[in-house]
């Protein structure tokens, strides 16, 4: 692109209000359409792959704008398991699941995916509350930071992969590329939202 | 006119070709080294400039605006300006890993640019692959590095600092290693200059340790740095918090767009708001109609004429086809970069200069300096729940030096020089710390958390003779150059400083009534990270004990001009490459004068 073919094109979106998608379309690459192809998990197995789905629906749930199951945050947690995790974490992640599920079928009489909604909230209750602890002991320095429980590695994937996906970032909260000016002291509400 | 040169990488056998002469790399590698003679016909070229970064951008820009037919040889791909921007806008979730970067790439491929906190998914590009570009630790130093035209001038963080007496004057009162040639009187005008081409935006504060740049429009602090500046005001009368000073437009400036707020400058500009070499000074040399710039061309020494006592030319391999060429011209400007630059003079050896070009003091390689940082506070700033900002302002605030200024007051006892903080406040994100889950979670983190504030310190280090780069006996490059091996550490002097960075910090944030205040300090910091390498061809008055003299001219070799970062006597704690502009433009100006006097 010619410098002044660049220039147009900022200024014409400096002037006239353009999408954020028309804009990112232009200077950013081709915008990625709707999947024509299923997904399939890499590290996830197909149930584990459900598992994730439910967990983080659960987390960050549909509201007024899509949760965690719309953004695909499953097929976030399935990338970063494959490719970024280091091993021994992923170890601990995919054992964390498991025994959810086990756990569940012992006091439930029946698999996590089966229970009502809930439940499901009951059971990730007591995982949050086991979270909290091990983070206390962290804090004072009886427990690891290597330790980390299965539920808050599973969390932590969920905010970072919902947040950052498309409708975490444009939709939930407030997405911009072009401003005219940087305000220091603009009133909350005028705003509305945290920016992503 | 005829040279005589003196060559010793060649096989006997090249062909000379007008004034470019390719030989058989394989073959040159094979053979011992000889001393070959031949004559050569007039330079092809006025000038040579070696490197496009921010100082060969603008030795460029300066000698091809005085008339000077100039050759830019840029080791690295080309790039250009816009088109070449593959991430500029490009939203987070495009990014495979989301903007944290391949985890497993970084580590296997990039483990010392992975090591910078600024390299990220989005511009990793910039950043050279480890891999292919070796050298030596011998302690750890980050050697952060692009290489493709415009070099860093792409990716840097625009700060830009004047230099003022009380840094040009600190090594002559301290008697530390050797005096600068030169003092504020002589860059100012140069400041100057450069300010006028470049647009630099800040805030006037009249000191007289930082020098004002003639400046456009600031940006606005925050709600949150407001707070900061006010209190800091009251409690420490010396201090300022101010706007960071930087190379970014507030408005449009000599056919360049305002900045439109974006956010991540690091990825390019096409509409060319920052500094970089493509959006200001290539354009510039471009249009004169003087330039070659010559992408790929890694330089792997300077040819020395010792009939005439002057740089004949430089020798070139071709990145892509492995070619070797030779490049002639009147006058050489050396940009490679610090680090670059002094590989490239340690190269060049001779029977004059065995030890490398321009190095008759022994000082070349030595004197290594950088900027020691990653240290400072952050703390909750309660209140202001009901205030936001809009826009990413593309810099923070700056605090500049308060520590020995040459009064009683600010005079410390334990340790030389001083430090400035980069820092700012914002509201946290959806990344802070939370409990929960569920629709709870998410309407709490559909607004921001508290502000936080935090400034890191960019302290001075001082030049210390065994701080210095040396060339491999045995390794070479891919491109059969000797591989760097940088064995520097910081002093005693930085690390008394660090303390003090730490706990004013502390200090400071106090005042601004900050909770929860979280000190920290790299632990790993080692030089490089600062990614402001300094001090190997160290200007000086005398040529026994520096390389360069007030003009940035070898003192050894007339018609050799070395403008980067290496010329530094001492580092001042200003982001230095403003310095390294104005530096450039005044020896530019210098080397065009002497050569219609046929001095050079
Ligand atoms: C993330 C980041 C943030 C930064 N922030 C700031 C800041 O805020 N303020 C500041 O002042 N500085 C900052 N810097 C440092 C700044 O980028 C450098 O000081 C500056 O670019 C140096 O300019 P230069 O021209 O000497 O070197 P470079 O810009 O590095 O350019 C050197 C060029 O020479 C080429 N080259 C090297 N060797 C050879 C060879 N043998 N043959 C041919 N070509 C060669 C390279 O490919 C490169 O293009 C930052 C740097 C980084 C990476």
């Amino acid at each position: 692109m010619e410098r002044r073919e660049a220039l147009k094109r900022i200024g014409v979106l400096m002037g006239g209000a353009v999408s954020l998608s028309t804009a990112s379309g232009i200077l950013g690459g081709c915008k990625v359409g709707p999947r024509s192809e299923p997904f399939v998990p890499k590290t996830l197995t197909a149930e584990q792959n459900e598992l994730v789905t439910t967990i983080s629906e659960l987390i960050i749930p549909e509201t007024d704008t899509g949760g965690a199951k719309a953004a695909r945050v499953n097929e976030f947690i399935d990338k970063m398991l494959t490719d970024w995790v280091e091993d021994d974490d992923k170890q601990r992640f995919l054992s964390g699941l498991d025994q959810l599920e086990s756990s569940t079928i012992a006091s439930e009489g029946s698999g996590f995916l089966e229970l009502a909604e809930t439940d499901q909230i009951r059971i990730l209750e007591s995982l949050e509350a086991k979270r909290a602890q091990w983070r206390e002991a962290v804090g004072e320095g009886t427990a690891s930071r290597e330790e980390r429980p299965f539920f808050e590695m599973m969390r932590e994937l969920t905010i970072a992969g919902y947040y950052t996906s498309e409708i975490g970032a444009s939709q939930e909260l407030k997405y911009e590329i072009i401003f005219t000016s940087y305000e220091g002291d603009v009133p909350y509400e005028e705003i509305g939202r945290a920016w992503s | 006119m005829t040279h005589v040169l003196q060559l010793q990488w060649d096989p006997p056998t090249f062909s000379v070709q007008n004034q470019r002469r390719s030989v058989n790399l394989f073959h040159s590698l094979l053979m011992s080294v000889k001393n070959v003679y031949v004559s050569q016909g007039a330079p092809e070229y006025d000038a040579i400039v070696v490197g496009s970064g921010i100082s060969g951008g603008f030795a460029a820009k300066e000698l091809c605006e005085k008339g000077l037919k100039t050759i830019v040889l840029e080791r690295g791909r080309d790039v250009v300006h816009g088109e070449d921007y593959i991430t500029e806008h490009k939203p987070k979730w495009e990014f495979e890993f989301r903007g944290r970067g391949d985890r497993k790439l970084l580590e296997e491929e990039y483990p010392v640019q992975s090591r910078s906190s600024p390299v990220n998914e989005s511009n990793l590009h910039w950043f050279v692959k480890d891999t292919e570009h070796p050298y030596i630790e011998v302690n750890p130093f980050t050697w952060v590095r692009g290489y493709h035209v415009g070099g860093r001038s792409i990716m840097w963080g625009r700060h830009c600092y004047r230099l003022s007496d009380l840094d040009l004057e600190a090594n002559l009162r301290e008697g530390v290693a050797v005096d600068w040639p030169i003092r504020y009187g002589d860059l100012q005008p140069w400041y100057d200059y450069v300010d006028d081409w470049v647009g630099i935006n800040g805030e006037a504060l009249g000191l007289a340790h930082l020098p004002d740049s003639q400046f456009l429009p600031p940006f606005p602090l925050n709600s949150g740095e407001q707070v900061l500046r006010e209190a800091v005001r009251k409690s420490f009368p010396e201090r300022y918090v101010t706007i960071g000073r930087t190379a970014i437009l507030t408005q449009p400036h000599r056919g360049r767009a305002a900045c439109h707020y974006c956010g991540p400058c690091s990825r390019g500009c096409s509409a060319g708001a920052y500094f970089s070499s493509q959006s200001s000074t290539l354009p510039a040399a471009r249009a004169t109609g003087n330039m070659t710039l010559r992408p790929n061309s890694v330089v792997h020494s300077i040819i020395y004429d010792p009939e005439s006592g002057r740089a004949a030319g430089v020798r070139v391999v071709d990145a892509v086809t492995m070619e070797q060429l030779e490049f002639r011209a009147k006058v050489i400007f050396l940009c490679a970069s610090t680090l670059g630059s002094t590989q490239i003079l340690l190269n060049s050896t001779s029977t004059a200069f065995p030890d490398g070009l321009a190095n008759s003091s022994g000082t070349l390689g030595h004197y290594l300096m950088d900027h020691h940082f990653e240290v400072g506070a952050s703390g909750d700033l309660p209140g202001l729940e009901d205030v936001y900002y809009r826009g990413n302002r593309p810099t923070g605030i700056y605090i500049p030096r308060f520590r020995n200024l040459g009064d009683r007051a600010t005079r410390r006892s334990d340790f030389l020089r001083g430090y400035g903080y980069q820092g700012d406040a914002r509201r946290e994100g959806w990344g802070r710390p939370t409990t929960g889950f569920g629709v709870a979670l998410k309407e709490q983190l559909r607004d921001p958390g508290q502000w936080r504030v935090s400034i890191n310190a960019f302290g001075e280090m001082l030049p210390r003779e065994d701080n210095v780069v040396e060339l491999d006996s045995e390794r070479t490059d891919k491109w059969g150059i000797p591989l760097l091996r940088i064995d520097c550490t910081f002093g005693e002097n930085e690390m008394a400083m660090r303390k003090d960075m730490m706990q004013s910090a502390v200090d400071m944030l106090e005042v601004a009534g900050c909770s929860n205040i979280a000190t920290f300090d790299r632990n790993d910091i080692a030089p490089g990270l600062g990614i402001h390498e300094m001090g190997t061809a160290r200007m000086g008055r005398d040529p026994k004990t520096s390389v360069l003299n007030e003009w940035n001219q070898a003192h050894d070799v007339p018609n050799l001009f070395v403008t980067d970062g290496s010329c530094m006597t001492s580092a001042g704690c200003q982001n230095p490459s403003y310095t390294y502009m104005a530096l450039t433009a005044r020896a530019a100006d210098y080397a065009v004068r002497e050569l219609k006097r046929l001095n050079i």
